[in-house]
């Protein structure tokens, strides 16, 4: 794995970083269970370069969740006895918005 | 009574006090308490000498472990038996005899033989485990219950999703959101910025479970609303509804179910101030009066392009007329589905006379079947013929193959969607003459002939080789007198490669080599319905991604 500063080995691992400044590093494998970062990893696009993306909509603690979803969803994949996931009453209607716009 | 004095052992004493029936049939049987006592003791010694002269002998340990521990168990019945009347004693069954050492089956080592040890036979040699290997044993034993408890819930999991006709698969977050709110919709106060897809699901998971009323309903309206669809509006007031018009008034089409509270002012006020709307659905309007319908549809004019009504009584001629009349030039799309208030053949005949771009005609389940007859539809279908995608006149069992063979095989060239439910009265020449050398359609996408009991393999035949590219979705159920020759037939002639949805329930002739003939022959098929064919059995050979619904051994 390389160490430059800030990148982690390019084929591994992706920044989202959230609309209040928050830094999430994540799987790429991972961040690929959505729709649309997979897009947006996929093609030419400036974040498939560099392997970062910033979501202006999306606030920090929201993210955290959608992040928690995704390795949920990779780990549960194929299962059939998985376990639910708790979402607080409170963040449902943005957490639907962001789900909405990520295709997750 | 003689024969057995003389039986009698002699040194049995001639007075003998009251016996219980046990011990006279042990007596009767000879069976001698004694005698058996003896014996043992004779066994143990001769072991005993045995096994000092070598050693591992693996019958021995059984045979000496066995008696030992049948021994302990007896002396612990004795000891719960208080009035027992057989004679052993104490003496030989000494704690010291137990701990004889004896060397463990899986690993060897050398153990003492409690009453917990575990049996084990292997290579049809009998012998016992050390604790550790108990132990061991026991826990994969615990193990292997579980995961047989697992997978009989996983199988009636399955089973029942299967039944429920639902991917068993991970929720997506988009749905575990939904379905927390519309758990919690009273708490919403606004739905804020989501796709219409998520809106439209959040209203149907609403009327699914009937919370959709006033306030939630409230939710849905949007000033750029354009299209509003409330599966259930018995919770909604009147004066809700009219609200529809004063949030939404760019609304261009609009589906109401179950809407009994649809007032006369509701709907006249629809057609006053959503000068947008161009098409209505209606689903169980029964207090809309016949002078509102005609007076609505004076209002609508030449603006209606999609109307769609059922289940209500009056409906009567005259708004049927007033329909044509006012809006018989624009329509696209007419369902009079259910309509008792149509009770006339009178108030039918007049719709050829008007329509002239019909490209979804529904007259289903009509009053009376004699309303709607051959005439009636070759009628229409001369004009509309060739606009005409989508026919459904389910329950018009007053028509027969005239109307097939002379009305929609003349003009029906871009007919996609038909379905004939219960019309009993086609038979099998006519569906042959319809199919064959129909030239001027090519294909149809989805057919219901579901309870059309006059057809048969050759009607079928000939269809299936006419749509077979096209064909997405086909409804045979109850359709008893296809053969198992049939689907030979097929398997040797025809793919269907684009069939997604196959009905195939009460066709006793289906089995499971039918049924694997499908599997291979469609390649697409997602969802094949056998209900009430005994002959499919669980041994049917399917491939992935095909479900196989209503056979008896999917039980829950």
């Amino acid at each position: 794995m390389s160490d430059e500063e800030g990148d982690f080995d390019k084929e591994e691992f992706v920044t989202l970083i959230s609309s209040d400044g928050f830094k999430f590093i994540i799987s790429k494998e991972i961040a690929e269970v959505s729709g649309t970062l997979r897009n947006m990893l996929g093609t030419s696009f400036q974040e498939a370069e560099s392997n970062r993306i910033t979501l202006h909509e999306i606030d920090g603690v929201l993210m955290e969740k959608i992040i928690q979803y995704l390795h949920y969803n990779f780990q549960y994949k194929d299962q059939v006895d998985v376990p639910e996931f708790d979402i607080p009453t409170e963040m449902a209607l943005e957490l639907l918005v962001a789900a909405d716009f990520l295709d997750v | 009574m003689s024969r057995r004095r003389a039986d009698k052992k002699e040194n049995e004493p001639e007075v003998r006090g009251p016996n219980s029936a046990l011990t006279a049939f042990l007596r009767e049987q000879g069976i001698d308490a004694g005698a058996i006592r003896r014996r043992y003791e004779q066994s143990l010694l001769t072991e005993r000498n045995e096994q000092t002269s070598h050693l591992h002998e693996q019958e021995e340990p059984f045979q000496e472990n066995e008696i030992i521990l049948a021994a302990i168990e007896k002396r612990r019945r004795r000891r719960t038996d208080a009035n027992s009347d057989s004679g052993y004693s104490d003496s030989s069954f000494s704690s010291d005899d137990v701990k004889d050492s004896h060397y463990c089956m899986n690993c060897d080592r050398e153990f003492k033989i409690t009453v917990y040890s575990k049996k084990l036979e292997k290579d049809g040699k009998v012998g016992y485990l050390c604790t550790e290997c108990t132990r061991f044993q026991v826990d994969q034993e615990r193990r292997k219950k579980k995961t047989a408890f697992e997978a009989r819930k996983k199988r009636k999991k399955l089973a029942s999703a299967l039944l429920n006709r639902q991917e068993l698969k991970i929720p997506s977050l988009q749905d575990i959101c939904i379905k927390l709110l519309s758990k919690h919709i009273d708490d919403v106060h606004a739905l804020g910025d989501i796709s219409v897809v998520s809106l439209n699901k959040i209203s149907r998971i609403l009327s699914k479970n009937r919370s959709l009323n006033n306030r939630t309903m409230m939710l849905f309206l949007d000033v750029t609303l354009k299209h509003l669809e409330f599966w259930d509006c018995s919770n909604i007031d009147m004066a809700y509804l009219d609200k529809i018009t004063a949030f939404c008034p760019k609304l261009e089409s609009m589906t109401l179910n179950m809407c009994g509270q649809l007032h006369n002012s509701n709907l006249i006020s629809f057609a006053q101030n959503l000068l947008d709307l161009n098409s209505i659905v209606l689903n169980g309007p029964f207090l809309i009066s016949e002078p509102t319908w005609v007076q609505f549809f004076e209002l609508m004019n030449a603006r209606l392009k999609l109307f769609h009504v059922s289940n209500t009584h009056r409906f009567s001629g005259d708004s049927l007329q007033s329909l044509l009349t006012n809006c018989g030039t624009s329509l696209e799309s007419l369902s009079l589905s259910r309509l008792d208030g149509l009770m006339s053949k009178a108030a039918y005949d007049v719709l050829p006379y008007h329509l002239r771009n019909l490209k979804h005609l529904d007259l289903s389940n009509p009053f009376k079947e004699n309303l709607i007859d051959d005439n009636l539809i070759m009628s229409i279908l001369s004009v509309n013929g060739e606009s005409i995608e989508t026919l459904l006149l389910d329950g018009c069992s007053g028509l027969t193959d005239l109307f097939l063979v002379k009305g929609v095989k003349r003009y029906c060239s871009s007919l996609k969607r038909i379905s004939l439910e219960s019309l009993d009265q086609v038979t099998d020449s006519g569906l042959t003459q319809l199919f064959g050398g129909w030239t001027i359609n090519s294909g149809l996408i989805e057919v219901n002939l579901k309870r059309c009991f006059g057809l048969g393999d050759r009607g079928i035949l000939t269809f299936l080789n006419h749509s077979a590219s096209s064909l997405v979705s086909l409804n045979l159920n109850s359709v008893y007198s296809l053969s198992h020759t049939l689907f030979q037939t097929l398997s040797r002639t025809l793919k269907l490669p684009l069939l997604t949805a196959l009905d195939l329930g009460f066709v006793r002739s289906v089995d499971d080599k039918a049924i694997a003939i499908l599997s291979r022959i469609c390649p697409k098929l997602k969802e094949l319905e056998v209900y009430g064919n005994n002959r499919c059995t669980q041994r049917a050979r399917i491939r992935r991604g095909l479900k196989v619904l209503g056979r008896q051994s999917d039980s829950i």
